[in-house]
């Protein structure tokens, strides 16, 4: 008959140490697996409809001072391109320009008349003659919805300022707050690189507003097992303190 | 060879306990977000932080009964338990956060809370701008207990001596006592954070109803603005950061607040004593104020010259709004990021990254490489120049006022620039690994490398939710080391292989 060999200093340290990563690693296991048994929205019908096409289907780039000469391009192509020229027009204009592009190279849709749609989020910030607001044209705004309920992620929130005279901005229900997607807007206005109004920041000056969806409130649903995770470990942590205490006095 | 560490199963122990506190703090700090997710009828997100809350509180209430020990703490044991302090900190704080689904995946929860803690303020949360206001607080509250330094806020409450705790307050790269006493030291802290907390919170909440705001909204943008400043975060309650609230007034409070928050606690104190020449005089004011004029200077002539704007007003809310939130290391943007890149020429960005790297002043709530080090760092150049210059029997002295007036001495010197270079080399880890990944240019390389390793928050877009693991962990790492300034991680990796090599006491 063999005897196990004493365990030594060295060994039980390195086990404790193998013990702290295994729960780490069952702490994030577990995480991971209970989020990934959260209930989800349907999003299907959270797209809105009537939203027109980009005027440009990329995503053009330019830096100042580096590399000028895609701006003069960029105007270029918006020149000649038919949908921009309704762009120009009154609405319903048929193209639209996006938030993303206009950052790539905000030199090259400086001064221009644009469409733009997205989702009114936050607060409209009223001022003499009319309001700032934020319209985001991102996924969350224009396909999926809020980020509640659903695992349709798509990245960062991406919008522009936009300056709405009084007539415009009255005409804004609700803006987007959590679990609540705010009005979709299809607007049409000035793009100014450096509006001396704010401070020098990118804005649309909108002229024309359209609103394409209504506010839309989602209902997460209630993550049931996640509930019942929590009120159980919320038990353990309870007795687990009882106990310290306990030890601890005696 | 031979390592003066051989740590053995007490010194686990006690390391073990004091982290075990610190535990109990982020789980009550949970309770906060809890409360008011209950409030609101967010009931997935609070049981997100009942759950993050249950199993922080566990994990003290095992290591309080199991490992409680008198043996005295060393700088050793300081060093470590605050290395690991700030891995496991973000560790548990990103369970609630990875709960919400609005992260990639755990890395980038982990991230998200990494970057919290250390007030880096990044961020890679998808869909900010709906997110629940539970969720958004839990960020928030996260900056400030770091940005005051999670071991002082926690071990000044739960822990016994002074004594004990003076080891950790230093160990979390504060290097300057305020007080004698470490519990005034942190009872003064908790006095400043709270005094500008009811002042500038009050103006914020009043300019943001000013702006257009409820009363109930304006207190939840004001108090999250204040947190996020003063611990010089930069975390937004909207992804479009204080561009959002097209206002001057907002923009100047939230500078003064994030002004406030790079000022070491001995610069408050000697403020709060009504010494203003003491504040005048300070190696770091000095250094910060020479420093952000000629990188303001540099920035106005990059954007004039660029043609990116054209007035006064746009060079001091764009420009100088920028300038300020990076040499304090709030990170607030005025800016879109991708504009920095494509529409701000070349010479304004690398304004901010000289910024950036500096970072604000020593035992605050800022990062960087601290205006004091640039001060010495200096220094000691003008020191070296004048030694070589005057005859050899000439005895150079170079002093600095640090509170009093000091004699600039090698190893203070040679501690400035090893950490500088630390820091460099930290900033060329998170260049080389983003540049591997081959997608972006060297511009954006650096300057998101040096944002992330000073712990700054201002972002080029290269941080973003669809950013590579591999990039967000090199990230996670300049972080931690960015605000533990390298020498407690350095221990805490003597520690490990130490243990490695099986040289525990036997």
């Amino acid at each position: 008959m063999t005897s196990r060999p004493p365990s030594t200093p060295v060994a039980r340290t390195r086990g404790v140490l193998l013990a702290v990563l295994l729960g780490l690693v069952l702490l994030t296991v577990g995480t991971v697996a209970l989020e990934a048994a959260h209930p989800q929205l349907d999003t299907s019908g959270n797209a809105v409809a009537g939203v027109p096409p980009l005027a440009l289907d990329d995503e053009p780039t330019c830096r100042r001072f580096v590399e000028e000469a895609p701006i003069d391009d960029i105007r270029e192509r918006l020149r000649r391109d038919a949908a921009v020229e309704r762009i120009r027009e009154d609405l319903p204009a048929g193209g639209r320009i996006s938030s993303t592009q206009i950052y790539l190279c905000p030199s090259a849709y400086d001064g221009l008349e644009v469409t733009f749609v997205g989702e009114v989020v936050g607060e409209l910030l009223p001022r003499r003659g009319g309001a700032w607001a934020q319209v985001n044209d991102d996924a969350y705004a224009l396909e999926t919805g809020p980020l509640v309920g659903h695992r349709e992620r798509a990245g960062f929130n991406t919008g522009l300022s936009v300056w709405l005279p009084e007539d415009l901005a009255a005409r804004i229900q609700q803006p987007g707050r959590p679990a609540l997607r705010g009005d979709v807007v299809l607007l049409t206005g000035t793009l100014l690189r450096a509006d001396p109004a704010d401070g020098g920041g990118i804005t649309l000056r909108a002229s024309a507003l359209e609103t394409l969806a209504e506010p839309l409130a989602l209902e997460p649903p209630l993550h049931v097992l996640q509930v019942v995770v929590a009120a159980v470990l919320t038990l353990v942590a309870l007795a687990s303190s009882l106990w310290a205490y306990r030890r601890r006095r005696g | 060879m031979s390592t003066a560490l051989k740590p053995d199963l007490g010194d686990l122990k006690l390391i073990g306990y004091y982290l075990g506190k610190v535990l109990l703090g982020l789980g009550l700090l949970q309770l906060v977000p809890l409360v008011v997710a209950l409030s609101l009828g967010e009931w997935n997100s609070a049981s997100a932080f009942a759950i993050g809350a249950a199993i922080a509180v566990t994990s003290w209430a095992l290591s309080d009964a199991l490992l409680a020990t008198r043996r005295a703490l060393t700088w050793a044991h300081g060093m470590v338990i605050v290395a690991l302090s700030w891995l496991l900190g973000p560790v548990y704080a990103a369970v609630p956060m990875l709960l919400s689904g609005r992260f990639t995946d755990p890395m980038h929860a982990l991230f998200e809370a990494m970057s919290a803690l250390t007030t880096t303020g990044m961020s890679v949360i998808h869909d900010l701008d709906h997110t629940p206001i539970s969720e958004d607080l839990f960020r928030h509250l996260l900056q400030i207990a770091g940005g005051l330094g999670i071991i002082i806020v926690v071990l000044s409450v739960f822990a016994a001596g002074g004594a004990r705790i003076t080891t950790l307050y230093v160990s979390e790269a504060r290097d300057e006592r305020v007080l004698p006493n470490i519990i005034r030291t942190a009872r003064f802290i908790f006095t400043v954070a709270g005094t500008l907390f009811v002042v500038f919170t009050t103006l914020l909440i009043v300019a943001l109803i000013a702006t257009g705001f409820t009363p109930g909204r304006a207190v939840y943008h004001g108090v999250n603005l204040f947190f996020s400043s003063f611990a010089t975060g930069g975390f937004s309650v909207m992804q479009s950061s204080i561009i959002y609230y097209h206002s001057a007034w907002v923009e100047l409070l939230v500078g003064i607040v994030m002004i406030a928050g790079t000022l070491s606690f001995g610069l408050h104190l000697a403020m709060w004593r009504g010494d203003p020449r003491d504040v005048l005089r300070h190696i770091e004011t000095r250094t910060l104020t020479v420093v952000t004029s000629a990188l303001f200077l540099l920035l106005c002539w990059g954007l004039v010259r660029a043609g990116s704007y054209d007035s006064v007003t746009a060079l001091l809310r764009k420009g100088l709004f920028t300038l300020v939130s990076a040499a304090s290391s709030t990170g607030h943007q005025v800016n879109v990021g991708d504009t920095y890149l494509y529409d701000w020429g070349l010479l304004a960005p690398a304004a901010i990254v000289a910024a950036m790297a500096m970072g604000g002043m020593a035992s605050s709530t800022a990062g960087g490489i601290k205006a004091m080090r640039v001060g010495l760092t200096f220094k000691s150049v003008i020191h070296e120049i004048r030694r070589i210059l005057l005859p050899e029997s000439a005895l150079v002295v170079t002093t600095y006022h640090a509170g009093k007036r000091r004699v600039l001495r090698d190893a203070t010197a040679r501690a400035a620039v090893i950490v500088l270079l630390l820091f460099i080399a930290s900033y060329l880890l998170g260049i080389v690994t983003a540049l591997a990944y081959g997608e972006l240019d060297l511009t954006q390389a650096i300057f998101e490398a040096v944002s992330v390793g000073s712990n700054i928050g201002i972002s080029i877009g290269v941080v973003n939710p669809g950013m590579p693991d591999g990039l967000a962990l090199v990230y996670i790492l300049q972080m931690w080391l960015g605000r533990l300034e390298f020498v407690a991680a350095f221990v805490l990796l003597g520690y490990l292989v130490a243990l490695a090599r099986g040289r525990a006491h036997t």
